[in-house]
């Protein structure tokens, strides 16, 4: 054990002075995560609107527009968007050139008339050139509206012909204004576990903390390799320590710079930027086995890698396949889906989910489920690699 | 005199490679032997299973009585290895890479940070021992790589050509050090293709070839089984390779192979023969710019033992 710690001990000299560590391990996560949460941290957070502006037009004014209007009020209601009522296209034509809003819905005369007699009916919408994203979602909404009125007129003509009435505005009260009920559903955004209790800019900040975490160990055992390179690798197995010593100061390197980088990401996003990490010694259980489990995946590559450059060429690979499936940039899947449960075979699903169990002021318990399934990951894939190395080395 | 190595009967394939073919050797205390063969002969391989980095298929090593496997640890301890590729560590300082391969072979405190001035003032580098490696010099780095092999003051120390690449100031600087080391009572087991290194440092050089020994003993002993022959040198241009092959076919030359600066020829009577081989020579398109009858050297033993030069 004295022999490894001094071999890690050695190592550690060598990625401080070269700082490459440091950067890969601290700068560029905590940087990467600051950039993505100012660009994309609003409109991650559920708790704020999306920032949607509307203006609506109606020029129809019967019961049945109205009813458009009385929806999209109910979404304003939810905090989704701001809505404003225009009395003509032309005031609302200036309040987008003038950026009051990004989009309006212009609801023409004869809307109504034409539902109540099954001929075609329109509404428009009007949209900034320079809103498309929210032009777009308006355009959804009313594509919504239209179907449900689809849905309502093909019912009164189904209803119509099995009764033989005649469509008849005493017929049509008999159905209880059908189309009203066709009520607006919206959805924005993903609502599974972790978006749903994981602040933006914690996710951002544990999002880039556990994806660059596995860069950061592989200057630790894929060290291994390089030692084997520049030819020190002879020179050590040639003195009189035991093989295991040496597998294991790269293992106890990788796990020291692991748990450096994943303290200085956590206590800077922190301070920095706000991140809510949770309970102290629940957030430690996380980052200790998710550095475990780490250790024992790139252990994995240094197993089968020929050379330093293909190990660390497989390595990225592995981190941004595992981190894209793992949900470190965004959230993978829908909560029942099966990518949804894919993503749980790595440990970075597995270490945001913790996460997300620990914030709202949870108890550090709350991370023991996500704690034993990485240590299972660490175990697996430690095992597995301590006995490839160790051949490794055996020639 | 006590042996401080002995290793009998090594053996280690490749696959349907035979790399060392029962090889047997013995070091005393004090000694410096050679282990003479050209590239390919088997030289890394046999020291790889002495100092314990490769497992031999069969056969038995001890050093300073110790028996030395790939997964032992203390016999290890008797042996510095002084690798032919560099092995340091460019990004610590001459001092530091002295100072962590000695920790790994069980020094400390102050006897180590002592030992560790010595070596830099015996390899030259005591005024860079705080420069990172990485910007010394070819010759330097050969030199601290010697310096990290003899830190723990090892009963064998082995060295595996350790001259390869180096300019000849360096050469003379590491010929040096190594013949002091046999004065201070180290065995030492050293590696080359150079005949005149073996010649110069060596009490006892074993002539290795294809994995297995040709011969073994002093310089004098092994020129001897020379015997009566003599060995022609001829400073010639030209298509040298043609003209030793045509020397090969002669009666009375035993062994014919190019030089340096032109061909090496061992013959039964070199009186007799030299105007035919002077005439082959010029037939094979060679011109020819000197001619010597010279005493025959480790170079004429290889010849003679194995019909081939050293450098082939």
């Amino acid at each position: 054990m004295r022999t490894a710690l001094r071999i890690a001990v050695k190592d550690l000299k060598l990625r401080l002075r070269d700082r490459s560590a440091l950067i890969i391990g601290i700068i560029a996560p905590l940087s990467l995560a600051f950039i993505l949460n100012l660009v994309f941290g609003s409109a991650f957070d559920p708790t704020e609107g999306l920032g949607l502006e509307y203006g609506v037009v109606d020029l129809d004014q019967s019961e049945i527009s109205m009813s458009f209007t009385d929806v999209l009020e109910e979404v304003e209601a939810d905090g989704i968007m701001e809505l404003e009522s225009f009395p003509d296209a032309q005031s609302a034509d200036a309040a987008i050139e003038e950026g009051v809003v990004d989009s309006y819905f212009l609801v023409e005369p004869g809307f109504g008339q034409a539902v109540g007699t099954n001929s075609p009916a329109t509404i428009q919408v009007v949209g900034s050139i320079d809103s498309p994203t929210s032009t777009q979602i308006a355009a959804s909404i009313a594509d919504q509206f239209a179907t449900g009125f689809e849905a309502a007129q093909l019912a009164i003509a189904t209803t119509s012909q099995v009764t033989s009435t005649p469509v008849t505005p005493e017929f049509l009260e008999s159905l209880e204004s059908e189309p009203r009920t066709a009520a607006l559903s919206y959805q924005f955004g993903d609502m599974s576990a972790a978006t749903r209790q994981l602040d933006p800019t914690t996710y951002m900040a544990a999002g880039m903390a556990v994806f660059f975490l596995f860069f950061t160990v592989g200057f630790g055992v894929l060290g291994l390799l390089e030692e084997e390179r520049q030819g020190t690798l002879t020179r050590l197995m040639a003195a009189p320590i035991a093989r295991a010593s040496v597998v294991g100061g790269k293992a106890i390197l990788s796990f020291i710079l692991g748990l450096i980088s994943m303290f200085v990401l956590v206590v800077a996003t922190q301070l920095l930027m706000g991140a809510e990490w949770g309970a102290p010694l629940g957030v430690a259980l996380l980052v200790v086995s998710g550095v475990l489990s780490a250790v024992g995946i790139v252990g994995l590559v240094a197993g089968v890698a020929k050379t330093p450059e293909g190990a660390e060429n497989l390595s990225s690979i592995i981190a941004v396949i595992l981190g894209m499936l793992g949900g470190v940039f965004f959230q993978v899947g829908q909560s029942d889906d099966l990518l949804s449960k894919l993503t749980f075979i790595t440990p970075h699903a597995w270490f945001m989910r913790g996460l997300a169990d620990l914030a709202d002021g949870a108890s550090w318990t709350a991370a023991l489920p996500a704690t034993g399934a990485m240590l299972i990951f660490a175990v697996v894939t430690g095992a597995i690699s301590w006995f490839m190395l160790m051949k490794r080395l055996r020639r | 005199m006590p042996q401080i190595l002995e290793a009998a009967g090594l053996v280690k394939h490749f696959g349907d490679l035979v790399a060392v073919g029962g090889v047997d050797i013995g070091i005393s205390r004090g000694e410096t032997y050679g282990l003479l063969g050209p590239n390919g002969a088997g030289k890394t391989t046999t020291i790889s299973m002495i100092s314990g980095l490769l497992e031999p298929d069969a056969g038995s090593i001890s050093v300073d009585g110790q028996q030395i496997t790939t997964s032992s640890t203390s016999g290890k301890g008797a042996i510095g290895l002084v690798p032919q590729d560099l092995a340091i560590y460019p990004d610590l300082t001459g001092s530091e890479n002295l100072t962590f391969f000695g920790r790994l072979y069980g020094m400390a405190g102050p006897s180590l940070g002592s030992r560790v001035d010595e070596v830099l003032e015996v390899i030259g580098l005591t005024d860079r021992r705080d420069d990172l490696t990485g910007e010394y010099s070819g010759g330097m780095k050969r030199r601290l790589n010697i310096g990290i092999g003899l830190l723990h003051k090892p009963q064998l120390l082995i060295l595996d050509e350790p001259t390869v690449g180096v300019d000849p100031q360096s050469r003379n600087a590491i010929l040096e050090s190594v013949e002091n080391l046999s004065v201070e009572g180290m065995a030492v087991l050293y590696t080359t293709h150079y005949m005149e290194e073996a010649e110069r440092l060596c009490d006892r050089v074993a002539i290795i070839d294809e994995g297995t020994i040709k011969a073994e003993g002093t310089r004098r002993e092994l020129v001897s089984m020379v015997g009566e022959k003599d060995r022609i040198s001829i400073s010639a241009t030209g298509n040298l390779g043609a003209a030793a092959e045509a020397l090969s076919a002669l009666d009375g030359v035993v062994g014919a192979a190019t030089s340096d600066d032109g061909l090496d020829i061992l013959a039964v009577d070199a009186s007799s023969i030299l105007p035919s081989i002077l005439t082959t020579v010029t037939a094979s398109g060679a011109s020819i710019t000197g001619v010597q009858v010279v005493e025959p050297n480790l170079e004429a033993v290889f010849l003679h033992l194995t019909g081939k030069a050293l450098r082939d």
